[in-house]
């Protein structure tokens, strides 16, 4: 869900945009699966002798409220993680675990014991050296409630206890064997803090003023306003994979937050920034075509952005229902109007960059021939004088509860108006996020929306396994409700194995399954937009999350 | 002597009774934002660490119910909460994790000088256009006033975009967006004090057409005054009245106004502040800020009410 508010701004200044007459339009040429996506790793315009110098002044959408890492779900801290900490694992271009503050790593046969060798030498920026005990004491802190970790903590929730072996080794005990341990600890939200810091002050002081130990130091932060950071003196110990050494390159980044997309975008243009993420996609096109400007549009790791069926009641409850209403909605349409030719249509449950995504997977097409049949077989076979179909007397209508921020985006209209042709009536209800979000963990609602972004293919246990179904005792994002044992095992199996053959074919047994089960209409792979000046230079495409990566960036004089 | 002395224990008595009022608004405002913020549905607890993007475990959920006292029944709740407020306390916000004080006087600054500078520039563009055109020739009256009523009637919003799309995306002349010196204020303040210029003007333009037809405006003129020191020296001075009348409309659509031009202008402010509380269901920033626009309300009044008093005595006794 973590994007859910940003389409809805996305789709909702796209008035604003055409007001402000900075063309909309120009997506409208390309088709789907045209984004022009920069490799993951590769760094972009690179060209030209590096200097040192120069703030660089970095728009962002939204304030996260709090910078601890581990306290925060916000989307910013894809981008402030990499500036601020540094992290046990860099993933490289294949989405393999490499090193960066762990040299080396052992992992047990029974897969719940991992022994890691630390690199020497690395500081916090107040002076605390980083060692077995700091790596101990981060993952406590990202488990303690008192920190209220929204994802820090639940993703290594199978960890147990450590076991410090000398100063620079530690052995990190599992409750249960968990294969994507080394992939989530490539995240932003897993970067490691002073243990300094940690111990001494209080949950609500860290999220004022985290101390990492990354290449660059937070220097002020004002709510609702923006960041600053200064280089880190002294800083050298990069992910090996940036393929460079020492200090960052720029003096500092100043981050503001601009909130309205249009505004944002116009003050990119207009050189009061630097760089922006969140780049609306309305003006995507713009940006492309403008020499000035760097533009990188990056397919995210997890799941793609969804239309998701509540299968724990009816009428979801029934297959040929789903399959139904999948059949009537017309996915490529709403690709072209939501994402301006900037994003692609979905072809399986998790988005094309993700580890074994499975390009074999057939998902139903749009074919409302197909879903009349369907429903008919279902029972649905009358008729109102609405149109709807009946069954027994009652109307075939889902709730589709959808929150309210700004303008609300077409895709709920789209959706509606291309179903109701096959009789089906949905019934959208307006409401304030708080409120969606409350039905959303009560399960109470026909239809459901969102993305889950993460690094690894166990987005699906996250989305799809009966465990992660939200109840009374337990929050989970198995926001479908699907529960199938079959992908259950499948879904178990894969994460407990570290066998990359075995997790292929589970992952794509899983994809198949689904392709199947219909919990959901995977519509568009979610993608990150952002932008920068030609001014700045080697930006990194960051391994993990497909956004920018500062370190060795350089301004023009 | 008696009957001042009376004069000023009924002043007393009077403003006595003011602040006493004042106190019983400020409760009326917690309580309701209160009740109003616990009726409409949605979890607190889940709107603070469950919200988009967030998988929480239920360890940290049943945590932030216990700090901040969200298990406990309504009314345990809200007589907490009013035990707080009179120690001073308005509690710490769920979001920002700071105390709400706080949160709100870091915010503060740059409302006042958007507010102030708002309301500075309304009163001057209200009363330059009403001295002007006040009655002049039918299509000039007619032309101010159908001007004022379409600004009026624009949406705040709207306004601050098509300034923005003019003034900033077209001609670059004023920053984008931000807190950043006297140029970053202009357009936001320009946005504010607009649709408040309007109808200070509507008012104060009918105000000197009924005091300019007065008797004592032609006592005025036939001793040889000329026309613009009557309108200002004479007539304005009457007019002026009926807008520390209207204070309270002015500072209910700064306060108001401000959200909407914070957001847009991306500033930083209480207005921004607020916004954000809300949509996160942050309660007791979202009772913080009520209170603090319903303290300010109430003392702006208050110190009107006296003012009155004192400019004019008949006000005591009645």
């Amino acid at each position: 869900m973590r994007v859910r508010r940003k389409m809805q701004s996305l789709a909702g200044v796209a008035v604003l945009a055409l007001l402000a007459g900075c063309g909309a339009g120009g997506g409208a040429t390309a088709g789907p699966g045209t984004a022009n996506e920069p490799a993951r790793g590769a760094a972009l315009n690179a060209e030209g002798t590096p200097v040192s110098g120069g703030t660089l002044r970095l728009s962002m959408n939204t304030d996260p409220l709090c910078l601890d890492p581990h306290a925060i779900s916000s989307d910013v801290e894809q981008i402030f993680g990499h500036i601020l900490t540094d992290n046990l694992i860099y993933l490289d271009e294949q989405g393999q675990p490499g090193p960066y503050l762990a040299e080396s790593w052992q992992i047990s046969p029974d897969g719940r014991t991992y022994t890691f060798k630390l690199r020497q030498g690395v500081t916090f920026s107040d002076g605390t050296p980083f060692d077995a005990e700091a790596v101990r004491v981060n993952f406590e802190h990202m488990l303690d409630p008192t920190t209220r970790s929204p994802l820090a903590g639940p993703y290594i929730a199978p960890y147990k206890d450590s076991r410090i072996i000398d100063p620079y080794t530690i052995e990190v005990h599992l409750s249960v064997p968990y294969s994507p341990f080394l992939d989530v600890l490539a995240q932003g939200w897993l970067g490691l803090l002073s243990p300094k810091a940690i111990n001494e002050t209080t949950p609500a002081q860290l999220c004022e003023k985290p101390i990492g130990s990354g290449p660059f130091v937070l220097t002020g932060y004002t709510k609702n306003q923006g960041v600053t950071f200064v280089r880190r003196p002294g800083y050298n110990w990069a992910p090996p994979q940036l393929k460079q050494t020492g200090e960052a390159k720029l003096d500092g980044i100043e981050v503001s937050w601009v909130g309205q997309d249009a505004v944002r975008f116009n003050s990119l243009t207009g050189g009061q920034y630097e760089a922006t993420g969140y780049v609306p996609a309305q003006n995507a096109a713009a940006l492309k075509n403008n020499p000035n400007f760097v533009y990188a549009n990056v397919n995210r790791i997890g799941l793609p952005y969804t239309v998701e069926f509540n299968t724990s009641r009816a009428p979801f409850d029934n297959l040929d229902v789903r399959r139904a209403f999948a059949a009537a909605v017309n996915v490529p349409a709403i690709v072209q109007t939501l994402g301006f030719g900037e994003r692609q249509q979905s072809t399986s449950y998790v988005d094309r960059v993700t580890k074994y995504y499975d390009p074999a997977v057939k998902l139903p097409g749009f074919d409302p021939k197909l879903a009349n049949q369907l429903l008919d077989q279902a029972g649905w076979t009358s008729r109102n004088g609405d149109g709807y179909r009946t069954r027994d007397g009652r109307e075939l209508v889902v709730q589709w509860p959808v929150s309210q921020a700004g303008t609300v985006s077409p895709i709920f209209d789209l959706i509606q108006a291309q179903v109701k042709s096959v009789g089906i009536r949905v019934n959208i209800q307006l409401l304030p996020s708080t409120q969606v979000t409350t039905l959303r963990y009560a399960g109470d609602y026909d239809l459901t929306y969102g993305v889950w972004h993460t690094n690894t293919p166990d987005v699906l246990y996250i989305k799809y396994a009966s465990f992660s179904i939200p109840n009374s005792k337990r929050l989970g994002q198995n926001t479908s409700h699907l529960s199938d044992p079959q992908v259950d095992q499948w879904l178990d199996q894969a994460r407990q194995t570290t066998d990359q053959a075995t997790q292929q074919k589970l992952y794509s047994q899983v994809q198949g399954r689904l392709a199947q089960l219909v919990p959901g209409i995977p519509v568009y792979d979610n993608s990150v937009l952002w932008a920068f000046s030609r001014k700045l230079h080697n930006v990194s495409v960051d391994t993990s999350h497909g956004t920018p990566l500062f370190t060795y960036a350089w301004l023009e004089k | 002597m008696a009957a001042r002395a009376e004069r000023a224990r009924a002043q007393v008595r009077r403003i006595g009774a003011r602040v006493l009022a004042g106190v019983g608004v400020l409760w009326g405002a917690a309580t309701l934002s209160f009740l109003a913020l616990h009726a409409t549905a949605g979890d607190a607890a889940l709107a603070t660490v469950a919200g988009d993007g967030a998988n929480p475990t239920q360890a940290v959920l049943e945590r932030v119910r216990q700090d901040y006292g969200l298990d406990l029944p309504l009314h345990r709740q809200y007589l907490n909460y009013l035990g707080n407020l009179l120690t001073g306390d308005l509690g710490e916000s769920y979001q920002q994790r700071i105390s709400v004080t706080r949160a709100i006087g870091e915010q503060l600054g740059p409302t006042v000088a958007l507010a102030l500078s708002a309301a500075l520039l309304a009163l001057v563009l209200a009363v330059t256009v009403a001295v002007l055109t006040a009655g002049r020739r039918r299509w000039v009256r007619s032309t101010a006033s159908g001007v004022e009523v379409v600004i009026a009637s624009f949406p705040t919003f709207v306004l601050g975009l098509l300034l923005l799309i003019v003034f900033s995306f077209r001609t670059g002349w004023f920053p984008v967006s931000g807190n950043d010196g006297f140029s970053a204020l202009v357009l936001p303040a320009v946005t504010l004090a607009l649709p408040i210029a309007a109808v200070l003007g509507q008012v104060l333009r009918a105000e000197l057409e009924d005091v300019l037809e007065q008797p004592f405006i032609l006592t005025a003129r036939t001793r040889g005054m000329r026309d613009t020191a009557v309108r200002v020296r004479h007539a304005l001075r009457h007019a002026l009245i009926q807008i520390v009348t209207m204070s309270g409309y002015m500072i209910g659509t700064l306060l108001g106004g401000a959200v909407i031009t914070e957001t847009l202008f991306v500033r930083r402010g209480v207005g921004q502040l607020m916004l954000t509380a809300v949509t996160t269901k942050d309660i007791p920033l979202v009772l913080g800020v009520v209170l603090f626009a319903a303290a300010v309300y109430v003392v702006v009044n208050l110190v009107v009410d006296i003012v009155y008093g004192l400019v004019d005595p008949r006000v005591v006794t009645a």
